[in-house]
Protein backbone atom coordinates (compact mmCIF):
# COMPACT_ATOMS: atom_id res chain seq x y z
CA UNK A 1 0.00 0.00 0.00
CA UNK A 2 0.90 3.43 -0.66
CA UNK A 3 -0.23 7.19 0.06
CA UNK A 4 -1.71 9.13 -2.30
CA UNK A 5 -2.74 12.83 -3.16
CA UNK A 6 -5.89 12.28 -0.82
CA UNK A 7 -3.85 10.76 1.69
CA UNK A 8 -1.72 13.64 2.15
CA UNK A 9 -4.48 16.00 1.79
CA UNK A 10 -5.83 14.13 4.90
CA UNK A 11 -3.19 13.84 6.83
CA UNK A 12 -2.73 17.58 6.54
CA UNK A 13 -6.36 18.11 7.03
CA UNK A 14 -6.54 16.34 10.28
CA UNK A 15 -3.66 17.76 11.85
CA UNK A 16 -3.65 21.05 10.88
CA UNK A 17 -7.40 21.40 12.11
CA UNK A 18 -6.37 19.03 15.25
CA UNK A 19 -3.76 21.64 16.26
CA UNK A 20 -5.82 24.36 15.39
CA UNK A 21 -8.26 23.08 17.59
CA UNK A 22 -5.80 22.71 20.34
CA UNK A 23 -4.67 26.02 20.36
CA UNK A 24 -7.57 27.73 20.18
CA UNK A 25 -8.43 30.25 23.07
CA UNK A 26 -12.25 29.42 24.10
CA UNK A 27 -12.92 28.32 27.54
CA UNK A 28 -15.28 26.16 28.99
CA UNK A 29 -17.26 22.92 27.77
CA UNK A 30 -17.15 24.47 24.18
CA UNK A 31 -13.25 24.50 24.38
CA UNK A 32 -12.71 21.68 26.26
CA UNK A 33 -15.43 19.82 23.00
CA UNK A 34 -12.63 21.46 21.04
CA UNK A 35 -9.71 20.38 22.74
CA UNK A 36 -10.64 16.59 22.83
CA UNK A 37 -11.72 17.03 19.21
CA UNK A 38 -7.95 18.33 18.76
CA UNK A 39 -6.79 15.27 20.56
CA UNK A 40 -8.34 12.54 18.40
CA UNK A 41 -7.69 14.53 14.61
CA UNK A 42 -4.17 14.92 16.12
CA UNK A 43 -4.25 11.39 16.92
CA UNK A 44 -5.36 10.30 13.47
CA UNK A 45 -2.93 12.17 11.82
CA UNK A 46 -0.10 10.48 13.61
CA UNK A 47 -1.69 6.99 13.26
CA UNK A 48 -1.59 7.78 9.31
CA UNK A 49 2.21 8.69 9.56
CA UNK A 50 3.02 6.25 11.58
CA UNK A 51 1.33 3.88 8.58
CA UNK A 52 3.02 5.58 6.35
CA UNK A 53 6.68 5.01 7.81
CA UNK A 54 5.80 1.25 8.47
CA UNK A 55 5.06 0.96 4.43
CA UNK A 56 8.06 2.82 3.24
CA UNK A 57 10.20 0.25 5.76
CA UNK A 58 8.33 -2.47 4.21
CA UNK A 59 8.70 -0.87 0.46
CA UNK A 60 12.59 -0.62 1.55
CA UNK A 61 12.60 -4.34 2.46
CA UNK A 62 10.52 -5.46 -0.06
CA UNK A 63 13.05 -3.42 -2.64
CA UNK A 64 16.37 -5.49 -0.98
CA UNK A 65 14.52 -8.82 -1.39
CA UNK A 66 13.55 -7.73 -5.12
CA UNK A 67 17.32 -6.77 -5.98
CA UNK A 68 19.06 -9.93 -3.76
CA UNK A 69 16.75 -12.32 -3.62
CA UNK A 70 16.09 -15.80 -6.11
CA UNK A 71 13.65 -15.48 -8.08
CA UNK A 72 10.63 -18.55 -8.40
CA UNK A 73 7.22 -18.97 -8.94
CA UNK A 74 3.96 -19.26 -7.18
CA UNK A 75 0.92 -21.13 -8.35
CA UNK A 76 -2.60 -19.69 -7.12
CA UNK A 77 -3.98 -22.87 -5.29
CA UNK A 78 -7.19 -21.22 -3.51
CA UNK A 79 -7.85 -17.68 -3.53
CA UNK A 80 -10.99 -16.30 -1.29
CA UNK A 81 -11.83 -12.25 0.06
CA UNK A 82 -11.71 -12.10 3.74
CA UNK A 83 -13.52 -8.38 3.30
CA UNK A 84 -12.25 -5.14 1.91
CA UNK A 85 -10.50 -2.36 2.76
CA UNK A 86 -10.53 0.92 1.00
CA UNK A 87 -12.72 -0.65 -1.89
CA UNK A 88 -9.37 -3.08 -2.43
CA UNK A 89 -10.36 -6.99 -1.46
CA UNK A 90 -8.44 -8.51 0.77
CA UNK A 91 -7.39 -11.78 -0.59
CA UNK A 92 -6.35 -15.09 1.44
CA UNK A 93 -4.02 -16.70 -0.87
CA UNK A 94 -2.85 -20.24 -0.65
CA UNK A 95 0.01 -20.38 -2.74
CA UNK A 96 2.60 -23.62 -4.55
CA UNK A 97 5.90 -22.12 -4.59
CA UNK A 98 8.91 -23.25 -6.60
CA UNK A 99 12.50 -21.38 -5.62
CA UNK A 100 15.13 -22.87 -8.00
CA UNK A 101 17.78 -24.48 -5.07
CA UNK A 102 14.85 -25.04 -2.77
CA UNK A 103 12.17 -27.64 -1.94
CA UNK A 104 9.02 -27.01 -3.68
CA UNK A 105 6.30 -26.31 -0.50
CA UNK A 106 2.88 -25.02 0.11
CA UNK A 107 2.38 -21.15 1.68
CA UNK A 108 -0.36 -19.00 2.71
CA UNK A 109 -0.68 -15.17 1.85
CA UNK A 110 -2.88 -12.51 2.10
CA UNK A 111 -2.70 -9.14 0.33
CA UNK A 112 -4.99 -5.90 -0.46
CA UNK A 113 -5.41 -5.67 -3.92
CA UNK A 114 -7.33 -3.37 -6.41
CA UNK A 115 -10.56 -5.31 -7.65
CA UNK A 116 -9.14 -5.83 -11.26
CA UNK A 117 -6.41 -8.29 -9.70
CA UNK A 118 -8.50 -9.85 -7.24
CA UNK A 119 -10.56 -11.35 -9.75
CA UNK A 120 -7.57 -13.13 -11.44
CA UNK A 121 -6.81 -14.56 -8.51
CA UNK A 122 -8.04 -18.80 -9.52
CA UNK A 123 -6.46 -21.44 -8.52
CA UNK A 124 -3.68 -22.22 -11.68
CA UNK A 125 -2.84 -18.22 -11.86
CA UNK A 126 1.14 -18.22 -12.19
CA UNK A 127 2.84 -15.22 -10.04
CA UNK A 128 6.17 -14.43 -9.94
CA UNK A 129 7.52 -14.26 -6.71
CA UNK A 130 11.37 -13.39 -5.12
CA UNK A 131 12.50 -15.43 -1.74
CA UNK A 132 14.92 -13.41 0.73
CA UNK A 133 18.30 -15.30 0.76
CA UNK A 134 18.21 -15.08 4.41
CA UNK A 135 14.80 -16.44 4.98
CA UNK A 136 13.01 -18.63 2.59
CA UNK A 137 9.44 -17.68 4.46
CA UNK A 138 10.34 -14.01 3.27
CA UNK A 139 9.37 -13.36 -0.31
CA UNK A 140 7.55 -10.90 -2.85
CA UNK A 141 4.21 -11.82 -4.79
CA UNK A 142 4.90 -10.04 -8.18
CA UNK A 143 1.24 -8.98 -9.11
CA UNK B 1 -27.49 12.34 -36.97
CA UNK B 2 -27.09 8.65 -36.24
CA UNK B 3 -27.63 7.35 -32.69
CA UNK B 4 -24.43 5.74 -30.87
CA UNK B 5 -26.24 1.86 -32.01
CA UNK B 6 -26.58 3.09 -35.32
CA UNK B 7 -22.85 3.99 -35.69
CA UNK B 8 -21.76 0.99 -34.37
CA UNK B 9 -24.45 -0.99 -36.34
CA UNK B 10 -22.89 0.64 -39.35
CA UNK B 11 -19.22 0.19 -37.84
CA UNK B 12 -19.80 -3.14 -38.06
CA UNK B 13 -21.38 -4.20 -41.31
CA UNK B 14 -17.95 -1.72 -42.91
CA UNK B 15 -15.76 -3.42 -41.13
CA UNK B 16 -16.77 -7.08 -40.94
CA UNK B 17 -17.57 -6.93 -37.13
CA UNK B 18 -20.05 -8.87 -35.76
CA UNK B 19 -22.50 -6.66 -33.68
CA UNK B 20 -22.76 -7.92 -30.16
CA UNK B 21 -24.96 -5.68 -28.00
CA UNK B 22 -24.16 -5.30 -24.61
CA UNK B 23 -20.97 -7.54 -23.37
CA UNK B 24 -20.22 -7.43 -19.30
CA UNK B 25 -16.37 -8.22 -19.44
CA UNK B 26 -16.32 -8.17 -15.55
CA UNK B 27 -13.29 -6.20 -14.48
CA UNK B 28 -10.32 -7.03 -16.33
CA UNK B 29 -8.75 -3.71 -16.07
CA UNK B 30 -8.81 -0.45 -13.87
CA UNK B 31 -11.19 1.25 -16.35
CA UNK B 32 -13.57 -1.54 -16.54
CA UNK B 33 -13.54 -2.04 -12.48
CA UNK B 34 -14.70 1.70 -12.41
CA UNK B 35 -18.14 0.68 -13.83
CA UNK B 36 -19.03 -1.78 -11.43
CA UNK B 37 -19.97 -3.90 -13.50
CA UNK B 38 -21.28 -1.41 -16.23
CA UNK B 39 -21.21 -3.24 -19.69
CA UNK B 40 -20.00 -2.17 -23.18
CA UNK B 41 -22.81 -1.27 -24.77
CA UNK B 42 -23.05 -1.55 -27.55
CA UNK B 43 -20.13 -3.25 -28.40
CA UNK B 44 -18.85 -5.23 -31.63
CA UNK B 45 -16.09 -8.21 -31.83
CA UNK B 46 -13.99 -9.88 -34.55
CA UNK B 47 -11.13 -8.84 -36.03
CA UNK B 48 -10.54 -5.60 -35.52
CA UNK B 49 -8.98 -2.86 -37.61
CA UNK B 50 -5.21 -3.11 -37.20
CA UNK B 51 -5.42 -6.50 -36.89
CA UNK B 52 -6.24 -8.28 -33.61
CA UNK B 53 -8.97 -9.72 -32.50
CA UNK B 54 -10.99 -8.44 -30.05
CA UNK B 55 -14.18 -5.92 -28.86
CA UNK B 56 -14.61 -2.32 -28.91
CA UNK B 57 -17.35 -0.42 -27.98
CA UNK B 58 -18.52 2.32 -25.96
CA UNK B 59 -18.23 2.27 -22.00
CA UNK B 60 -19.71 4.28 -19.50
CA UNK B 61 -20.59 4.27 -16.23
CA UNK B 62 -21.78 6.94 -13.26
CA UNK B 63 -20.00 7.75 -10.28
CA UNK B 64 -21.39 10.93 -9.00
CA UNK B 65 -20.80 11.68 -12.46
CA UNK B 66 -21.02 9.66 -15.84
CA UNK B 67 -17.83 9.02 -17.47
CA UNK B 68 -18.21 8.02 -21.16
CA UNK B 69 -15.42 6.51 -22.89
CA UNK B 70 -14.71 4.31 -26.36
CA UNK B 71 -12.69 1.36 -25.89
CA UNK B 72 -10.88 -1.79 -27.56
CA UNK B 73 -10.17 -5.03 -25.97
CA UNK B 74 -7.77 -7.93 -26.90
CA UNK B 75 -5.91 -10.43 -25.21
CA UNK B 76 -2.42 -11.10 -25.21
CA UNK B 77 -1.60 -13.79 -21.94
CA UNK B 78 1.82 -14.21 -22.98
CA UNK B 79 2.66 -11.16 -21.24
CA UNK B 80 1.34 -11.62 -17.85
CA UNK B 81 4.49 -13.08 -16.65
CA UNK B 82 6.53 -10.35 -18.07
CA UNK B 83 4.16 -7.36 -17.04
CA UNK B 84 1.21 -7.99 -14.52
CA UNK B 85 0.37 -4.39 -14.25
CA UNK B 86 1.08 -1.77 -17.29
CA UNK B 87 -0.80 1.43 -17.13
CA UNK B 88 -0.29 4.30 -19.49
CA UNK B 89 -2.71 6.78 -18.84
CA UNK B 90 -3.47 10.18 -21.05
CA UNK B 91 -1.91 12.97 -17.87
CA UNK B 92 -4.63 14.24 -16.60
CA UNK B 93 -7.77 11.89 -17.23
CA UNK B 94 -10.49 11.57 -14.46
CA UNK B 95 -12.20 7.88 -13.69
CA UNK B 96 -13.90 8.97 -10.71
CA UNK B 97 -15.55 11.83 -9.17
CA UNK B 98 -15.62 10.20 -5.83
CA UNK B 99 -12.25 9.19 -4.92
CA UNK B 100 -11.55 9.78 -0.84
CA UNK B 101 -9.22 6.54 -0.32
CA UNK B 102 -5.91 8.25 1.23
CA UNK B 103 -4.04 4.66 0.39
CA UNK B 104 -3.93 2.91 -2.61
CA UNK B 105 -2.15 -0.58 -4.08
CA UNK B 106 1.81 0.11 -4.59
CA UNK B 107 2.80 0.87 -8.00
CA UNK B 108 6.10 2.12 -9.61
CA UNK B 109 5.96 4.93 -12.25
CA UNK B 110 8.08 3.76 -15.87
CA UNK B 111 10.73 6.07 -15.48
CA UNK B 112 11.58 7.06 -19.22
CA UNK B 113 14.21 10.13 -20.51
CA UNK B 114 11.35 11.13 -22.56
CA UNK B 115 9.97 14.37 -21.52
CA UNK B 116 7.22 14.33 -24.25
CA UNK B 117 6.03 10.93 -22.95
CA UNK B 118 5.77 11.97 -19.39
CA UNK B 119 4.29 15.51 -20.42
CA UNK B 120 1.47 13.22 -22.59
CA UNK B 121 0.66 10.00 -20.04
CA UNK B 122 1.19 8.56 -16.29
CA UNK B 123 2.98 5.57 -17.10
CA UNK B 124 2.63 3.40 -13.94
CA UNK B 125 2.79 -0.44 -13.79
CA UNK B 126 3.29 -3.40 -10.91
CA UNK B 127 5.99 -3.14 -8.58
CA UNK B 128 8.80 -5.92 -9.33
CA UNK B 129 8.28 -6.60 -12.52
CA UNK B 130 11.90 -6.80 -14.62
CA UNK B 131 13.11 -3.38 -15.68
CA UNK B 132 15.07 -4.88 -18.79
CA UNK B 133 11.75 -6.06 -20.06
CA UNK B 134 9.77 -2.40 -19.37
CA UNK B 135 13.19 -0.87 -20.84
CA UNK B 136 12.73 -2.80 -23.87
CA UNK B 137 8.75 -2.54 -24.79
CA UNK B 138 9.53 1.23 -24.13
CA UNK B 139 12.58 1.49 -26.45
CA UNK B 140 12.74 5.39 -28.30
CA UNK B 141 10.98 4.29 -30.97
CA UNK B 142 7.74 3.16 -29.23
CA UNK B 143 7.77 6.21 -27.45
CA UNK B 144 8.17 8.61 -29.89
CA UNK B 145 5.12 6.24 -31.75
CA UNK B 146 3.17 6.81 -28.47
CA UNK B 147 3.88 10.66 -28.20
CA UNK B 148 2.81 10.91 -31.89
CA UNK B 149 0.47 8.34 -33.48
CA UNK B 150 -2.69 8.01 -31.09
CA UNK B 151 -5.22 10.05 -30.81
CA UNK B 152 -4.85 12.89 -28.35
CA UNK B 153 -7.36 11.59 -25.59
CA UNK B 154 -5.93 8.02 -26.13
CA UNK B 155 -4.93 5.53 -23.44
CA UNK B 156 -4.15 1.71 -22.36
CA UNK B 157 -4.31 -0.63 -19.88
CA UNK B 158 -2.26 -3.58 -19.72
CA UNK B 159 -3.35 -6.11 -16.93
CA UNK B 160 -3.42 -9.69 -16.40
CA UNK B 161 -2.95 -9.95 -20.61
CA UNK B 162 -6.09 -7.92 -21.24
CA UNK B 163 -5.18 -4.86 -23.28
CA UNK B 164 -8.00 -2.00 -23.15
CA UNK B 165 -6.95 0.95 -25.19
CA UNK B 166 -9.71 3.90 -24.87
CA UNK B 167 -10.17 7.13 -26.12
CA UNK B 168 -12.66 9.55 -24.18
CA UNK B 169 -14.85 10.64 -27.17
CA UNK B 170 -18.42 10.84 -26.38
CA UNK B 171 -19.66 10.51 -30.26
CA UNK B 172 -16.57 8.80 -32.42
CA UNK B 173 -17.40 9.04 -36.04
CA UNK B 174 -16.29 5.28 -38.12
CA UNK B 175 -12.71 7.16 -38.40
CA UNK B 176 -12.13 7.88 -34.82
CA UNK B 177 -13.51 4.22 -34.40
CA UNK B 178 -10.86 2.84 -36.53
CA UNK B 179 -8.14 5.06 -34.90
CA UNK B 180 -9.05 3.44 -31.63
CA UNK B 181 -9.04 0.21 -32.93
CA UNK B 182 -5.69 0.43 -35.25
CA UNK B 183 -3.55 1.66 -32.14
CA UNK B 184 -4.37 -0.69 -29.67
CA UNK B 185 -3.70 -2.91 -32.08
CA UNK B 186 -0.12 -1.59 -32.38
CA UNK B 187 -0.10 -1.47 -28.89
CA UNK B 188 -1.10 -5.63 -28.12
CA UNK B 189 0.94 -6.31 -31.13
CA UNK B 190 4.67 -4.89 -29.31
CA UNK B 191 3.60 -6.27 -26.19
CA UNK B 192 3.42 -9.43 -27.85
CA UNK B 193 6.41 -9.19 -29.94
CA UNK B 194 8.11 -8.18 -26.79
CA UNK B 195 6.89 -11.46 -24.72
CA UNK B 196 7.98 -13.62 -27.42
CA UNK B 197 11.92 -11.97 -27.60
Amino acid sequence: MQVNKVGIFLIALFGGLGIAFLLVPIGGEAGGILKLMGVIWVGVAAFMVVYIRRQKQKAVHNDWIFNQGLRGRATVVEASSGGTMNEMPIMNLVLDLEVPGQEARRASRTETMPIFTATRMVPGMVLGVYVSPKDPSDYILVW
Amino acid sequence: MPTRAEVFQIYARERGLEPAGALSPGPLTPLLAEGNGAPIDPAVRGELPGGVTGTAGHFSYTRNKTFRFHVAITEVPESQQFAPRLFCVREGRRTRDDHFYGFGARHSKVWTESEALSERYTVTTSPYQDPNWMRQLFSPTFIDWLVTAPPPDYSFELAYGTVLGAIEEDFPGLAELDALCRVTSEVASRIRTESHE
